[in-house]
């Protein structure tokens, strides 16, 4: 068939072939990196901002892109020239004079028709003293601050901290150069932490029936050249665990010449010296020695007790501590594997496509059989719970309990009051501990006087040394931080609100989609030099 | 000469306060700003009236470094994008809308900056940056990177990098680069034959996925094999010469069918239209809040290098937001073997019984190196060269034969590509 006429074909070929939609098109790049599951987590949320700062816009700006469901922006202020100046939410100079909030959401709205948005012109701390402010305040997924005044936040936090099922609350602060957020939440349960430390096992040291069958019957020396070099690697591994324990009363290889031992064994498989299969076997073979039952920061979680003893459906990770509870009691389980149950993901190897679909095929097999046994677990121990809970739950939960992670917080700051762990912190993390410092030591001040007037180097250190102590020597760094927010106490800068606004926005993606890990504790920013650093983590 | 009254409105644009957050900048210095800053009305003056800054790419970085420089008080932007706005941009790169997919990115980005910041002057290139000569690239203060390409960088910090001249200090353009993938970012500032320059970090780079061929054409094992059968085999066999246009829904339409009989064919699970895309297009993830952090990084370097503000970055910035917030800053160094800015040549120890054929490929492989199609030639001898045809004829019969057949223990190897514009020079040394 000539190439023209084929290509006159590829209408008709591609006819039934339906291309995504819109919407799918869309958000391509993201679905890419948290799915239709981070998705739609993302357009079931709401956020709360509690001001209409520069910064606050470009947080919203990357939440609003990514297509949040809903955002409020509850703001009294009206815009000044100076934030006509230095936010590209608002219009430029016609913005001037007009409830900046209500100027911001329409421009914020622009991005993205599917969000929702809407301005409430009202103040933030006279709204939290009433019993209307403080029901809608906590009826958001979550709620975002930047340099709001000292005492409201004392008091926004204090709340919202009370409540276990209030939404977590994420604290910005800056001044120039200088900046610093904080998300406070009681509890942060990441199913899909996406991180690549941790494997998921293949179960080459506790084969289930399926390989051990397959390698056990298989007899190399009576295979011809081309499937020799086509054995997957796992099977080699499994079959040369097996020829090990046989000669080592049971045992694994553990000491290193032991190790370098059984290496060489896999390696006097091979018929040929250029196999790659068995190069893969000697390259892989650290998945024997490094396949513990259960991970270490996965087996602490196993017996982690829940902050609350509600196990209602709608209590906040109720769900994730009922799956965790029946992960402990699988891998308990007398009749189970003793070990996490099968994820069923396997990588590519050196094989042909019959033996890879094979074992694909076993992989999956077994791990359906194993998350079948952990759904019975799951009914037995949670028969009020476990109907409520999405299948796709549970599978995303069995496929990660490699590497789940539970962080545990605490209210924002409450480490301020702890001069042993500041004093502590600032010996083994000056330059963040000291511009941590300096910013609670800024917020202080402006407290008093919102425009910055009595913001003195002195008047810093002075409240510095307050924080931490008496009689505590404070290091080189306090210089460098209190300096640069002496010259710029109230600056917004462009660069540091959009780097703040990329931040902020990713973290709280992070803890709406239950997808990567958030931080834990003070993520603290420094302009000048360029670096971020984490403390009280 | 403009009077002192005329400068602290700036410009007839400039209302009162409007420079309110940045002012407090520059109007006194840090503690660990440098004595030569200026502060107060000289700066001012220099930034908002005489620096000229050229923004390359205004894709998901572009757009944020536009926005980002016009807040900071540049006001003579020029931007450089080939591209035109596909629906896929519309998730981060927020100077667009839905009625503008199909136009220039940099027209669009250019025209929505000017009438969202009011005084700024952005001067639209719709167009390739080979476009331009080195007069072009001369006249601009910095030079801020936001491209998704390996090539165009490759290719302005070589020209940046031959552009300085000792004599000039004007000729030294600083380089500012960003890059993103998914939560991962990187921003550097690159004085260049100052500091390291791109070229230098070029195995820093991850290295793509190719699929071996044999297992494309015989054992296919995941439905990106399929799909690379489809694209990479079935595609040039089925359309000869028609070029796959990895943007037009029908071939991808047609790629995805016949990835996915291959792969029931063969029982492989898992070939859909997206994942299809992503292996066709090589597609990145990518996200507005990563964008954000990296752009607003490079605007923050331009905006303390411009200034004196504040010390800049050095010079290396590199982010990973995974798993809470990791960075790192450090300072990359100079490689002396550069084939950019070095200035020594690339020793490479080879076996006296290789082919030249074997060489290529070896080239073509090298993190270090990342050259696609090279032309060879010994001060002697034309090896090999891609083109023209009459002499790729006449020097493939080299391909074949030994090295040492060929070239001489320490001599030295000039190898070009038309997608590079400099040359790399390398020297033979037999094991
Ligand atoms: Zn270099």
């Amino acid at each position: 068939m000539s190439a023209v006429s084929e290509s006159q074909d590829i209408e008709q070929a591609t006819a039934a072939i339906q291309p995504p939609d819109n919407k799918t098109r869309r958000y391509d790049r993201q679905l890419r990196l948290w799915a239709a599951s981070g998705q739609n987590a993302l357009e079931a949320s709401s956020v709360l901002v509690l001001s209409s700062s520069a910064t606050l816009t470009a947080v919203l700006k990357n939440l609003v892109l990514p297509g949040i469901g809903h955002f409020t922006i509850l703001d009294s202020a009206v815009a000044s020239p100076a934030d006509a100046g230095n936010n590209f939410f608002l219009a430029g100079p016609s913005s001037i004079g007009k409830p900046r909030a209500q100027e911001a959401t329409s421009l914020l709205r622009e991005l993205n028709d599917s969000v929702e948005g809407e301005a409430i012109l009202k103040d933030v701390g006279e709204y939290l003293k009433t019993d209307e402010g403080r029901a809608f305040i906590s009826s958001f997924s979550l709620v975002i601050t930047h340099n709001l005044r000292k005492d409201t936040l004392d008091e926004l936090s204090r709340f919202l901290w009370a409540g276990f099922n209030n939404p977590p609350l994420m604290v910005v602060r800056s001044a120039g150069f200088l900046a610093e957020f904080f998300i406070q939440y009681h509890e942060q349960c990441v199913a899909q932490p996406h991180t690549d430390e941790n494997v998921p096992s293949l179960r080459i040291v506790r084969p289930f029936p399926a390989l051990t069958k397959w390698a056990s019957e298989l007899d190399l020396d009576s295979l011809d050249p081309t499937e020799h070099g086509h054995v997957p690697f796992v099977i080699i591994l499994v079959k040369a665990v097996g020829e090990w324990k046989d000669s080592h009363d049971g045992k694994l290889p553990s000491t290193m010449p032991e190790r370098k031992e059984f290496k060489e064994h896999v390696v006097a498989m091979r018929k040929k010296i250029d196999e790659e299969n068995f190069d893969e076997a000697e390259a892989q073979a650290w998945r024997i020695w490094s396949d513990p039952p259960v991970p270490n920061a996965v087996q602490s979680l196993l017996t982690l007790t829940p902050l609350t003893t509600s196990m209602s459906p709608n209590t906040p990770n109720a769900i994730f501590h009922a799956l965790l509870q029946t992960l402990n009691a699988f891998v308990a389980a007398p009749n189970g594997p003793g070990c996490l149950p099968l994820s069923g993901a396997l990588p590519d190897m050196r094989t042909d496509t019959e033996s890879y679909v094979k074992l694909q095929t076993a992989y999956k097999e077994r791990a359906a059989f194993e998350k079948a046994r952990f759904k019975e677990l799951l009914k037995e121990g949670f028969p009020a719970l476990a109907p409520t809970i999405d299948g796709e739950e549970i599978d995303t939960f069995v496929k990660n309990a490699h590497h789940v992670r539970v962080l545990r917080g605490q209210r924002w700051s409450e480490w301020d009051a702890d001069k042993e762990a500041l004093a502590s912190s600032l010996s083994s993390s000056p330059r963040e501990t000291a511009t941590h410092l300096a910013l609670s030591a800024l917020s202080t001040i402006l407290n008093k006087t919102p425009d910055g007037s009595t913001v003195t180097v002195e008047a810093l250190r002075t409240e510095v040394q307050k924080l931490v102590g008496e009689g505590v020597e404070l290091p080189e760094e306090i210089g460098s931080a209190i300096g640069e927010l002496a010259r710029a106490p109230t600056a917004d800068l462009p660069n540091t609100a959009a780097f703040l606004g990329g931040m902020v926005a990713q973290e709280a993606i992070k803890v709406i989609t239950k997808q990567y890990v958030p931080v834990n504790g003070y993520c603290v920013i420094d302009m000048v030099d360029m670096w971020t650093g984490t403390i009280c983590g | 000469m403009a009077t002192e009254e005329a400068l602290s409105n700036g410009n007839e644009t400039d209302w009162s306060d409007r420079y309110y957050h940045i002012d407090q900048i520059l109007d006194k210095p840090g503690p660990r700003t440098d004595p030569s800053f200026l502060a107060g009305e000289e700066v001012k003056r220099f930034l908002r009236e005489t620096c000229k800054i050229l923004v390359i790419g205004a894709g998901g970085l572009g757009c944020e470094i536009l926005a980002n420089l016009a807040l900071s008080g540049f006001k003579d932007i020029h931007v450089i994008d080939m591209d035109t706005i596909d629906i896929s941009n519309l998730n981060r790169q927020f100077l667009f809308r839905p009625k503008d997919v199909g136009k220039s990115k940099a027209i669009v980005a250019a025209e929505f900056i000017m009438n969202r910041v009011p005084g700024v002057k952005v001067t639209p290139y719709f167009g390739r940056i080979q476009d331009k000569d080195e007069e072009y690239y001369m006249q601009f203060n910095l030079v801020i990177c936001g491209l998704d390409s390996v090539e165009a960088r490759r290719w302005i910090n070589a020209t940046l990098v031959h552009m300085v001249d000792p004599d000039e200090p004007e000729s030294l353009k600083p380089l500012i680069d960003g890059g993103t993938e998914g939560f991962k970012g990187q921003a550097r500032v690159i004085l260049p034959t100052v500091t390291s320059c791109y070229e230098c970090s070029l195995d820093m780079l991850n290295k793509q996925t190719a699929f071996p061929i044999c297992t494309i054409a015989n054992t296919p094992r995941l439905p990106e094999h399929c799909i690379e059968w489809a694209s990479v085999l079935e595609w040039p066999r089925v359309f000869k010469d028609k070029k796959m246009d990895t943007d037009d829904p029908e071939h991808i339409g047609w790629l995805y069918k016949t990835a996915s009989s291959r792969a029931k064919e063969f029982k492989i699970e898992g070939v859909t239209w997206s994942l299809t895309q992503g292996v066709v297009k090589n597609i990145i993830p990518a996200i507005a809040s990563t964008n954000a952090i990296i752009a607003a990084s490079c605007c923050n370097e331009a905006f303390k290098i411009a200034t004196s503000s504040a010390a800049y970055l050095n010079n290396y910035f590199m982010l990973i937001g995974t798993d809470g917030v990791y960075s790192f800053t450090f300072e990359h160094q100079k490689r002396d073997d550069c084939p950019v800015c070095g200035g020594q040549a690339i020793t490479v120890n080879v076996s006296k019984e290789w082919t030249l054929e074997r060489l290529i490929e070896m080239l073509v492989e090298k993190q270090d190196v990342q050259i696609k199609k090279p032309s060879l030639a010994t001060p002697k001898r034309q090896l090999y060269f891609q083109a023209p045809p009459q002499l790729e004829e006449l020097t493939r019969p080299n391909l074949e034969k030994t090295l040492s057949e060929l070239v001489d223990d320490g001599e030295y190897i000039t190898v070009t590509a038309s997608s590079l514009p400099f040359d790399l020079t390398l020297q033979v040394k037999y094991d």
